[in-house]
Formats: structure tokens, C-alpha cells, sequence
């Protein structure tokens, strides 16, 4: 059995409102996402919102640190709808060939003894990096205050309509054993 | 043969602990990776630390470098001459929401390399339900070993102010991978 193994890829052929990843096994220590998304928000940049197991409610919060542009930034709050992995995805404003990427580890996802948390390292960089494209690379971390076992991940563009053409979408699950 | 293998994954299934500890850490991997899960109870406080010791060496031979932030504005720190590598802040305690457990990740690049001081990456985020400055916390450490001799063990404690200064609860978990390259 291998350590890491690929549980599902999703490549956008056409611009897509969200990204599912539903019947997720509860035989892996760990999950990890890797994506490259951008959105067809008209300039800035965009960020992911992520629901868990369907759950809409004020359930969710968040905490990040970054750097913008030549600055440092950083924010913590709670009661969120989703949690937020900030920044990440890079829009219409950006040469077409420009996605943003972002890694997410989700450990002991399947563990009912404690609420999940996501922790993420982000970026949204470019080429021609300018202030307008508001770059930014950033650390976060959200908690979903509830106990049940991940099975199902929902991802949205936070401004955009939708996630564009060419974004691509892959979760892992890491093996403790 | 596989990139990644398990070497150790640990969970506290009952007791807390004051440490967690892998011995005889082959030196055939090309690096070594720890994901780990993890609480403390420190008491009548909302944020503990991990500190990290190689082969058991609690001399004064860590340097730590941190950006961290646990309010609006992030901040970088450094020490060096310490018995630890650390603080890393990644560990949710006892003041901490409930079932509220802190993520890190850690790297330590070519761990068997006996010509080069060892180096390792830790990042991490000690999570709960709060905007209060402080009752969240997070960071990214570059922790250095001032010794040439390859890792063998490996030892991750509590350390808000001194070494082992609260255990890890119930449910901590920690996964150590070794990495092979081609």
C-alpha cells in the first residue's frame, strides 16, 4: 500500500462554479489538497471558500498571516458560513496562463474526537507582479467546530461566478500504516 | 522503492504525555517528514509551543528563526544558543476551545548528511473558535542544529517556557515519513 495515494483529480474543461470531492474513505490518517485555481473575477485576486461535509452553518473559523505586496498582514475570526483559504486564486486581471496554487493538509480527518482543522500554504504571484493584482502569499488555518469524520469537500470561488477553464483540482489521502 | 514510507505513527490513546519520542531512525531516507495533530494541557492558557530535540541533545546548539502572528500584525523573532529548537506555535491548550486540536508540519532536509549542520522547517497553527488576539496563534520556524552527526532520534515536547512544561493530551497525533529520493 503506498503512503500517498491519489483519491480523485478534477480538471476544468469548462469554467465551473465549484469543485466536489464527495465520498471521501475514512481509511486515510490525513488528507492534502493540491490545486491550481483561478476565477473570472475581473482583476485582483480571488479566495477559495471551503464547506465541509455540506455544512452551511456558523460553524467555521479562520486564521492567517501573509505578505501583500511589500507588506505583512494577518486576521483571525470566527462564525463563518466556510472556511477561507485566502487569496489563492488568480483572476481575469492576470496574463491567461497564471493560476494560483495552494497545498491544504487536513490531519486526522476521520478522527471523531476532535473538531477538523485545515492548514494551507497559498500564493497568487505573477510574472509581471503590481500592486493591482493585489499578490499575495499566505498561511492560514480553519477549524470546523464539529467532530464527524470528513467525507465530503466543497470549493467556491469567494467574489467570482466561477472557477475558470484549465483550473485543476487533486486530493490525496496519506496512509499511517 | 517508495518516495514516502511510514517510519512511526503515534496516538495518544490514553494517558497524556510529556514527549514524543522515535529512536533508531534508519539513515537510508533522503529526508524526514512529521505531520502531526496536537493538544496540550497547559493550564489557564489558550496557546502552548513545541520544542524539538535531535539525539537527544539538550545542549546549547539550537538556533530558531520565526515569523509568527497571533493579532493583526505578524512579527519574526530569533534565538539562538537554546536546548531546544522552538517555540513553535502550534499547540492549542487547556483554555483552548474544546476537541481542539493544533496542526503542524515539519521537513528536515537530508537528516543523514554528516558533513552539514542539519536544518529543519516547521510550520504550524494553534487553533479554536476566537478572533481574540492571542487566543489563536501561528508561525513558520527555521530551526538549525549546530551538529554534523545524522539524525537518529527525534523528540518533540511541550515547551511554552521550559522544556516538557505540560504534556500532550489524549488524541495527539504524530506521523513520522521518510522521504527517498532517486
Amino acid at each position: 500500500m503506498a503512503v500517498i495515494e491519489a483519491i480523485a483529480t478534477t480538471y476544468l474543461e469548462a469554467d465551473a462554479a465549484s469543485v466536489t470531492f464527495s465520498s471521501i474513505p475514512a481509511t486515510y490518517e490525513h488528507l492534502q489538497l493540491r490545486v491550481n485555481a483561478r476565477s473570472d473575477r475581473v482583476n485582483y485576486v480571488d479566495t477559495i471558500e471551503l464547506n465541509l461535509n455540506g455544512d452551511t452553518g456558523t460553524n467555521y473559523s479562520i486564521h492567517f498571516m501573509g505578505g501583500y505586496n511589500t507588506s505583512t498582514t494577518a486576521f483571525g475570526g470566527t462564525g463563518y458560513t466556510y472556511m477561507q483559504i485566502v487569496h489563492c486564486v488568480t483572476t481575469l486581471g492576470a496574463p491567461a496562463s497564471e493560476y494560483g496554487g495552494l497545498i491544504i493538509d487536513i490531519l486526522d480527518y476521520a478522527n471523531t474526537n476532535k473538531n477538523t482543522t485545515v492548514m494551507d500554504t497559498a500564493w497568487a504571484s505573477g510574472l509581471n507582479v503590481s500592486a493591482s493584482l493585489r499578490p499575495l502569499v499566505t498561511f492560514t488555518s480553519n477549524l470546523w467546530a464539529d467532530t464527524a469524520a470528513v467525507n465530503s469537500i466543497v470549493l467556491a470561488p469567494n467574489v467570482a461566478s466561477n472557477f475558470t477553464r484549465g483550473s485543476e483540482f487533486t486530493l490525496y489521502g496519506l496512509n499511517s500504516a | 522503492m517508495p518516495a514516502f514510507t511510514v517510519i512511526d505513527h503515534t496516538e495518544l490513546a490514553g494517558a497524556p504525555a510529556s514527549s514524543w519520542n522515535v529512536t533508531s531512525i534508519p539513515s537510508s531516507y533522503d529526508h524526514l517528514l512529521i505531520k502531526g495533530s496536537v493538544r496540550s494541557d497547559y493550564p489557564a492558557a489558550y496557546y502552548d509551543a513545541l520544542g524539538v530535540r535531535f539525539n537527544a541533545d539538550s545542549g546549547s546548539n539550537y538556533s530558531t528563526t520565526f515569523l509568527y502572528a497571533g493579532s493583526s500584525t505578524p512579527a519574526s523573532s530569533r534565538g539562538s544558543g537554546d536546548s531546544n529548537g522552538g517555540p513553535v506555535y502550534c499547540v492549542p491548550a487547556a483554555s483552548s476551545t474544546a476537541d481542539t486540536f493544533g496542526s503542524f508540519t515539519m521537513w528536515i532536509p537530508h537528516y543523514a548528511n554528516a558533513a552539514n549542520f542539519k536544518q529543519a522547517l516547521i510550520y504550524g497553527a494553534d487553533e479554536g473558535a476566537t478572533s481574540t488576539d492571542w487566543e489563536w496563534l501561528m508561525g513558520m520556524n527555521a530551526i538549525l542544529w549546530g551538529s554534523t552527526s545524522a539524525i537518529d532520534e527525534v523528540t518533540l515536547a511541550c515547551q511554552r517556557g521550559a522544556w516538557q512544561d505540560a504534556d500532550f493530551v489524549q488524541y495527539s497525533t504524530f506521523t513520522l515519513y521518510g522521504v527517498t529520493g532517486a
